[in-house]
């Protein structure tokens, strides 16, 4: 201390103590005082954003940092020039904003291990994506039953294929039992029987409904099936209704073809690619002019086109800054659900994101080739074609496929919201618990997205 | 004839670029203008085609004012005015036919050039301007591709197109070395002499001064200190244009040796 008092500048020769009693009333008020301006400024803004941070927080314990600070604050008055030591007020610092801060997002590390059973649950499924399944041939022989019966309720009795099927009565009402005889079918074959609603519902004959009730034909292709008509369908007493009993023959064939899951994620993954690829081309058609006009070196000439300038940038900032995600729930509040409001919402953030990133395109340009262009009796039209559009179309190619590249990967979000795509398939397999075809669609995202990086990484690369 | 009265430029920050300048240049001269960096003299020659407005003063070509002119009478005027620069400021990513038919823009119908339409005259003179500049082989290739010195000369043909009458070249040879240089100004001096156009050169190096200047004018801080021959630019008039500390450097080593 010694010698940083023999060194110690003109500055210093005022009191300590003085400076310390004026830090002790305003913190950084003494450095100040004695000309440390930047030092005070900084002391003053560290002891008041730990003191507001901690009001903040409400948590009587935490002021104890604050109080430390302000006094470490009157320390370093006394030592000045050389002041307190700087990394003191650092700690005290950091370990309230992390103390908070890992209270506020409530960081649970004992949760990510205590659930273990409930993740392996979730994760043995997903190791078996439903993508492909074994190929099958479904053969399905139906008969009409009326529910209940009319005046004159026809035969319930069908021929299809060669297979008969019979059922009696032939007509019935809820909870009465009924027999269904086939003949003609595969023999000694298992043979799914299902009750089938006018509007296509099928209802299972299992145990509680619950289960799919299969039996084996016999040797000669017969089958014969009693069981009760069930309770839970909502058939009208005086209103006739066609049931139909189906008795379905699963043949399993050499060879995979994509299961039903998996096409409805092909379905999905196809509308996410083209409506990340339409809001990209719809975004980079609408930042186009956008861009020209939130360029500051093309609209800096004069307070007209400078206030245009700083609208048009104010526009793109906002509208850049709020999620497609949060545009896509507002979209999806105005239009209703499906891939048109997700459309809508990448539309605008994309549009946002490439207005700045082309208008930064073009604030970067060398203004060379313009004035020699302009030097050649060009006209306004001919130097923006022949000086500025060379210059601009390489990069503003490249950053319109980075965005669809990008507009891809956040159209898989947008589809958790309602936005369509696979992204909302995926979120009814979430909340249906369907985790082979959860774990099927991240794999397809993941294959499409790489893929996509790859190419327009190469795409990219060309255009330079 | 082209004669430059009381011209003043000032710049939005204050700068004062040039403080009443005036003389002439009668057709057919190569004129340097000579002087230190920020002397002034990029600023005079963009005064000459408007690419800089003026703040004041007239530039007379033959009985046109030029600084009277509007948007229409303008670009009619800087299409008989070819330009040369430093940094050749060719559109680097487009073909060097691209960039030397973009010297013909002043000529061209404007719907049929914007949609990259150019006549067959076109195409044909601006091979022959390559060809001039011996060049033709490469009017296929991007312009970043080439070299300076070819860069600069595929600046020269771009000239060439507009037919000029007066060339302005801003330091045309100050980013060669002094062999490019030479040939360079070799090209200009050609175009001089046999196509009679009017030449107005800003150079740095005196040796090169000497060698290509018909008449110099010599620009310090905005101001003409010197207007002569360059014969006349003795020991004297070098320190008086470049202060009393300078020594000449010249352009081309061999004649330092
Ligand atoms: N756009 C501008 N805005 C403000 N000041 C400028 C501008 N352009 C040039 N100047 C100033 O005007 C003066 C003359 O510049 P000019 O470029 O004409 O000089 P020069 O002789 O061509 O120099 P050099 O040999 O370095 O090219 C300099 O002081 C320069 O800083
Ligand atoms: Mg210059």
């Amino acid at each position: 201390m010694s010698v940083n008092q023999a060194v110690s500048s003109p500055k210093a020769a005022r009191s300590p103590l003085v400076a310390a009693l004026l830090s002790l009333v305003i913190p950084g008020l003494g450095q100040a005082w004695q000309g440390h301006l930047a030092r005070g400024g900084g002391v003053f803004a560290v002891v008041v954003s730990a003191l507001a941070t901690t009001i903040w927080y409400g948590h009587a314990t935490w002021y104890i940092i604050p109080a430390a600070l302000w006094l470490w604050n009157v320390w370093d008055c006394l030592r000045m020039p050389a002041g307190a030591p700087a990394w003191a007020a650092a700690i005290l610092w950091l370990s309230m904003a992390y103390g908070i801060g890992w209270q506020v997002t409530e960081i649970n590390l004992l949760a990510l291990a205590q659930n273990g059973e409930r993740a392996a649950s979730i994760l043995r499924p997903m190791m078996r994506p439903d993508f492909i399944t074994k190929r099958q041939n479904r053969t399905q022989y139906s008969v009409r039953v009326q529910v209940p019966c009319s005046t004159n309720p026809p035969r319930a009795q069908a021929t299809i294929n060669g297979v008969t099927i019979t059922a009696s009565p032939d007509c019935v009402t809820v909870g009465e039992n009924i027999l269904v005889t086939a003949r003609g079918l595969q023999p000694n074959f298992p043979t799914e029987v299902t009750w089938v609603t006018p509007t296509g519902g099928v209802i299972m004959l299992g145990e509680n409904n619950a289960k799919m009730l299969t039996l084996n034909s016999d040797e000669q292709g017969n089958l014969t099936v009693m069981f009760t008509v069930p309770t839970g369908i909502q058939a009208s007493e005086e209103f006739v209704q066609d049931y139909r009993i189906a008795l379905t023959q699963v043949e399993t064939l050499p060879g995979y073809e994509i299961s039903p899951n998996g096409r409805y994620i092909l379905q999905g993954i196809y509308e996410t690619l083209a409506l990340a690829l339409l809001a990209t081309a719809l975004g980079a058609v609408l930042a186009l002019p956008i861009s020209f006009l939130a360029a500051r070196n093309l609209m800096g000439g004069n307070p007209l086109t400078y206030s245009i300038y700083v609208l048009a940038r104010t526009f793109l900032n906002i509208f850049r800054s709020i999620e497609a995600l949060i545009l896509a729930i507002i979209f999806v509040i105005i239009v209703g659900l499906g891939p048109f409001p997700g459309m809508l919402a990448l539309t605008v953030h994309t549009t946002a994101a490439l207005g700045k990133l082309y208008s930064e395109v073009i604030e970067g340009i060398d203004p060379g080739p313009i004035e020699a262009v302009r030097a050649t009796g060009a006209n306004w039209a001919q130097i923006v074609r022949f000086a500025v559009i060379p210059q601009i179309v390489p990069s503003f190619t490249a950053l319109t496929i980075y965005r669809w590249d990008i507009n891809v990967r956040s159209s898989t979000t947008i589809g958790f919201v309602g936005g369509g795509g696979i992204g909302f398939f995926l979120w009814q397999w979430i909340l249906l618990g369907d985790y082979r075809a959860v774990s099927a669609s991240f794999i397809t995202i993941a294959v499409v997205v790489i893929i996509m990086d790859f190419f327009s990484a190469q795409l990219r690369a060309q255009l330079h | 004839m082209l004669r430059i009265e009381n011209l003043t430029k000032v710049y939005p920050t204050g700068t004062v670029a040039l403080k009443d300048v005036s003389f002439q240049v009668e057709d057919g001269e190569f004129l340097v203008v000579i002087g230190l960096s920020g002397s002034g003299k990029s600023t005079l020659l963009r005064c000459i085609n408007r690419l800089i407005e003026p703040t004041s003063g007239r530039i007379l070509w033959d009985d046109i004012d030029i600084t009277a002119a509007n948007a229409q009478q303008l670009r009619l005027i800087r299409r008989q005015i070819g330009m040369v620069f430093q940094q050749f400021n060719l559109v680097k990513r487009s073909k060097v036919i691209t960039n030397v038919l973009s010297g013909r823009l002043g000529y061209a119908n404007p719907w049929a050039s914007l949609l990259g339409i150019w006549s067959h005259e076109d195409r044909q003179r601006a091979m022959q301007a390559l060809e001039r500049v011996g060049i033709a082989d490469k009017a296929n290739n991007r312009a970043d591709a080439l070299s300076g010195g070819q860069q600069q000369r595929v600046g020269i043909a771009r000239a060439l197109m507009q037919e000029p009458r007066l060339i302005l070249a801003d330091e045309p040879v100050a980013s060669l070395d002094p062999v490019l240089a030479h040939s360079i100004l070799q090209y200009l001096e050609a175009l001089n002499r046999t196509d009679g156009v009017t030449v107005i050169c800003s150079l740095h190096f005196l040796d090169l001064v000497h060698r290509y200047a018909t008449r110099v004018v010599a620009l310090k801080d905005g101001v003409k200190v010197f207007e002569g021959l360059p014969k006349e630019i003795d020991r004297a008039r070098f320190k008086e244009i470049y202060g009393e500390e300078a020594e000449e450097v010249r352009a081309t080593a061999v004649e330092v040796g």
